[in-house]
Formats: structure tokens, sequence, C-alpha cells
């Protein structure tokens, strides 16, 4: 026998990993729903899958939902982008010139292992409830990353390409646009995944401690006046919403970065 | 007639921090012919990469001078262009961008890049492959993107670190004789190094053997084979008892 049949996989073999996911997924708010069949059901300290549903659907058909989203959306955004803008380039500099990663890194260390959202109350009240304090809380949490990141995709970056570059004529400028800063992208994408993470939850404490809209504000809102089903809802969403961005995010590396795809 | 390239007793110390030094270089005497194929052999670590990048002016010498044209060399220059031995793509640029990057460093407008990269392809034998990334090609590929890169700005000079030696045997069968059919075509002086006494003779017109570290030239041997050089040439007694000779000379030298 020569040639071997190359075997098809079956539908179930091709997607096991998503289907196997999905089922434990569905089997969790089965149980969740299903329990309560056994055990009595006290709205006033749990909700169920079949309420926050309901609760959901009355938040998206009042456009509260949305309107909440939209409120927190911009701090979050503008922190994002202000850790960003700070980090990255903080990072960059920390790892290329030993000098000031020396100085830095202790520091900057200090302030990553230390529980900065223990902060957000006093950065509320120098910022202010309003966009300002939050988006400030959201940078304070997420610009971490980013340095770290960026340091770290600097030390990684290869000596040879910095020898090629600078044989060919390039100057300082020449080797952070055409060979660190492109070595450094794939970990600033990494590192943007951590970050976003730890921005929603800055959002959600900065809307904790004060502030009259917002998706943070919505559910200790709810929370306060035993809308459980609601409040479920919403922590549901803002679940939903880190997933599709983690997820989104580590699709945008693979498609971006192929040369790293193995690695 | 005066040295196109001349190391007059090179010398150089490496100083790394928190570690004893190393002096690769002790008093290093070349003369590289214009236009000259020239080998370099030696023991590995005698200081042929130190060498190479000295020329390329990224290393500064302790004392000695090396001269181009009879002028100390003070950095890089776009008179010169190094062949890496791991290659030295930039994995996120195409075939065409990588072979641009030195003209874009010396900012040659696109359209004329562009003219010279789809030369270039051409000679080194690439064609189609434009605008694929490093990681889809060969280790003989990646390294005829190297030679196209180095050649891409007209160098004077093409420095070689061991171009061929991550490639397998037959790969670099042909990439030698590939390099020089382009070498004839293109006249640029050639300072290559290599630890493949087969193929240092095979390619030049001299080898200089290299003395343990810290490096010195041992002794310079004139290779009388005719060119264009074929590959038959290998087998003949002349280039064994080449090989022979060279190999006596640089064995002392090695410690294992
Ligand atoms: N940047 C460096 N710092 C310290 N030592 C070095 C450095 N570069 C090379 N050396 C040492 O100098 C010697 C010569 O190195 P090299 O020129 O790379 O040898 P080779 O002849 O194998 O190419 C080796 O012992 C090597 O370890
Ligand atoms: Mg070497």
């Amino acid at each position: 026998m020569a040639e071997q049949a190359i075997v098809r996989p079956t539908f179930a073999v091709r997607y096991r990993k998503i289907l196997l996911g999905g089922f434990a997924v569905i089997l969790f708010f089965a149980a969740w729903q299903a329990i309560f069949l056994f055990v009595p059901f006290n709205p006033l300290f749990i909700s169920k899958p079949s309420l926050i549903a309901a609760g959901l659907v009355d938040l998206v058909d009042s456009g509260d939902l949305f309107h909440d989203l939209a409120v927190s959306a911009v701090p979050f955004f503008i922190g994002l982008a202000a850790a960003v803008i700070v980090g990255v380039p903080l990072g960059i500099v920390m790892g290329w010139r030993p000098r000031v990663g020396y100085a830095l890194d202790p520091l900057m260390t200090v302030f990553y292992a230390s529980p900065l959202v223990a902060l957000a109350p006093l950065l509320v009240i120098f910022f202010g409830v309003g966009v300002s304090g939050k988006a400030v809380i959201v940078f304070v949490l997420s610009v971490f990353p980013f340095i770290f990141n960026a340091h770290a995709g600097v030390r990684a970056v290869d000596r040879l390409l910095i020898n090629v570059v600078r044989s060919l004529g390039g100057g300082e400028w020449d080797l952070y646009r055409k060979v660190i800063f492109p070595s450094v992208l794939p970990y600033i994408v990494a590192g943007s995944r951590i970050a976003v993470g730890r921005a929603l939850i800055a959002v959600l404490v900065g809307e904790f401690f004060a502030a009259s809209e917002g998706i943070g504000y919505a559910i200790s809102r709810f929370g306060d006046i035993f809308a459980l089903d609601r409040m479920f809802g919403c922590i549901l969403v803002v679940m939903a919403i880190a997933v599709v961005l983690t997820e989104g995010i580590r699709w945008a590396e693979r498609a971006a970065f192929p040369w790293r795809a193995g690695q | 007639m005066a040295g196109y390239i001349e190391g007059r007793n090179v010398s150089l110390t490496f100083r790394p921090p928190n570690r004893a030094p190393v002096r690769a270089l002790g008093g290093f005497d070349i003369a590289v012919e214009e236009g000259e194929f020239l080998s370099i052999v030696g023991p590995s670590g005698c200081g042929k990469s130190t060498f190479l990048n000295v020329v390329l002016g990224l290393t500064k010498l302790d004392s000695g001078e090396v001269l181009m044209h009879g002028k100390p060399i003070g950095g890089p220059g776009s008179d010169r262009a190094m062949v890496f031995q791991e290659f030295g793509l930039l994995p996120w640029r195409t075939v065409q961008h990588n072979i641009e990057l030195g003209l874009e460093l010396k900012k040659v407008p696109a359209e004329k890049r562009r003219a010279t990269a789809e030369r270039l392809v051409v000679l080194v034998g690439l064609a189609g492959f434009e605008q694929h990334y490093p990681h889809e090609l060969s280790g003989g590929m990646k390294q005829r993107v190297g030679l196209a890169r180095a050649l891409a700005t007209d160098p004077d000079v093409l420095l070689m670190d061991e171009p061929f030696a991550a490639l397998d045997a037959q790969t670099r069968d042909l990439m030698q004789a590939e390099l020089l059919r382009i070498w004839r075509e293109a006249r640029k002086t050639v300072l290559f190094v290599t630890h493949q006494i087969d193929e240092a003779i095979y390619l030049s017109d001299r080898v200089v053997v290299m003395s343990k570290r810290p490096g010195r030239a041992k002794k310079i041997f004139a290779i009388g084979l005719p060119r264009p050089r074929e590959y038959e040439m290998r087998v003949t007694p002349q280039f064994n008892d080449l090989k022979l000779e060279i190999w006596n000379t640089l064995k002392d030298e090695i410690v294992a």
C-alpha cells in the first residue's frame, strides 16, 4: 500500500475546542438555574439566569444599559490611551537606556506590585467624580503593563538587527523606528491584554466610589436596591466585554505578527 | 600597490564589565587588493568576526590602524556592507523591504529603492518572492536576501562573516557558485570569513590563516586556480595540496 488516505476530521473533532468550551458555559448556567429546584430561592441574596435575562432585556429596552456603557467607555478609553502614550515610550527608554532603567525599575516595580486600587478614593478626591477622576484611575492601573512589557520587549531586541541598521548607516532614531519599535510592538499588544482587564476594574471601582452614571455605578446601585437580576446582568455584560476585548487582542496579535506565530 | 583595505598591527581587547578582559586581536596585519576575493580562516574565537566588525566600523580598535583608500575607518559607511552568518533580516519586513533597508536609511526615494530591489531580487535568484516574509523562506533564500541587502547600497567592499555556515552542505555549494557569479558581475572586493578550508580555496584569490587568540595573520596562501572556478576543481591535485597545506598551518592553532 503506497498511499494513505488523508482522514478528514469530523465536525465534532474539528471544533471540539469551541464545542467543549461552549458546552461548559451552557452547563454552568443550566446548573445555576436548576439548583433552585432544590434550594429555596431568595431574590434578595441571589439571582438566576432566567431573571437575569429578563432584567437584561429590560435594561437594553430602556436604553439604560447603553447609556451607562457609553458613559463608562469615555474614561476607559481616555485612560488607556494616556497609559499607552506614557507607558510605551517610558518602557522603551528604560529598556534602551540602562541608566534610566536602573533608576526607574525599582520604583516602577513597587508601584506595579502595590494594590493601587486602594488609591482610588484619593484619586477621586483629587480629580473629581467625573470623567477625569475615572480616567486617572484607569491610567494609574493600566500604565504599568505597558511600561513593563515595552521594557521587556526592548531587552529582547535582537542585537544583530541593531548592528545591521547601524552598519547600513542608521542613527539612534533609525534604531528606534526600524528595529526597536517593531520588535517591541508585539510585547505592547500582549501588555494591552493585561492592561484592558485592569482598566475595566479601574472604571468599575471609580464608579463604585462616586458617580451618578456609568456601568459601575449601575452595578453598585442595583446592588443597593437589591435588584440583583439587573446587577448580575450588568456584571455579565462587563464580563462579556472583557472577554471580547482580550480575545480580540489575541486574535489581532496572531493576525498582525505572523512571524511570531509558533513562538 | 597599496592595499585597498589595509590593517596594520590591529589590536583590540574586549573589556566586558565584571569579567576578565579578552584580547581578541594582537597585531593583525592584512592588505586586501581592490577587487580581490580574500578569505580568512582561523580557529574559532581568534577574532575573525571582530576584525570584520572593525572594518565595518562598528567596533573601535585599541591600537594599530585599519585604512580604506589610505584613510582610517571612523565608522560605518556605504562603501562597505556586511553579510551576517545569522542573516539579520528584519522579520516584520518583506523580502523587498529588507533589501531596501540600506537605501531607506540613506533617504533614497521610494521609486529608486524599488527599482534597485527589483534588479537585485533577480540577481540573487529570488524573483517571485518579493512579498514573502523571512519566516516563509529557507536558510539559503534568507541569505540571498542578506546578500541582496548588502549589494543594494552598492558598496565597494562586501564583508561576509561565515555567511553559509548555517546552511546545509548542498545549499552551501550552490550558494558558493552563486556568490562567484555575482562577484564576477558586481566586481566587489570581498573579505570572506569561513571555517571551511574548501570553501576558502574554492572562492578566493588568497586565503589568510590566522593564529589562535589574540589573532594575528599566520600565513597567506595565494590560490592559483584559474577563474571562472568550476566545481570539478575541488578534486584536482592542486586543490588538495593547497587544502593540506592550509590545514597543516591551521591545525597547530586549534585548541580542542
Ligand atoms: N562584545 C564582546 N565582549 C567580550 N568579548 C567578546 C566580544 N565579542 C567577541 N568577544 C570575544 O573575542 C574573541 C574573538 O571573538 P570573534 O571575533 O567573534 O571570534 P571568531 O574568530 O570566532 O569570529 C572571542 O573570545 C570572543 O569571546
Ligand atoms: Mg565569528
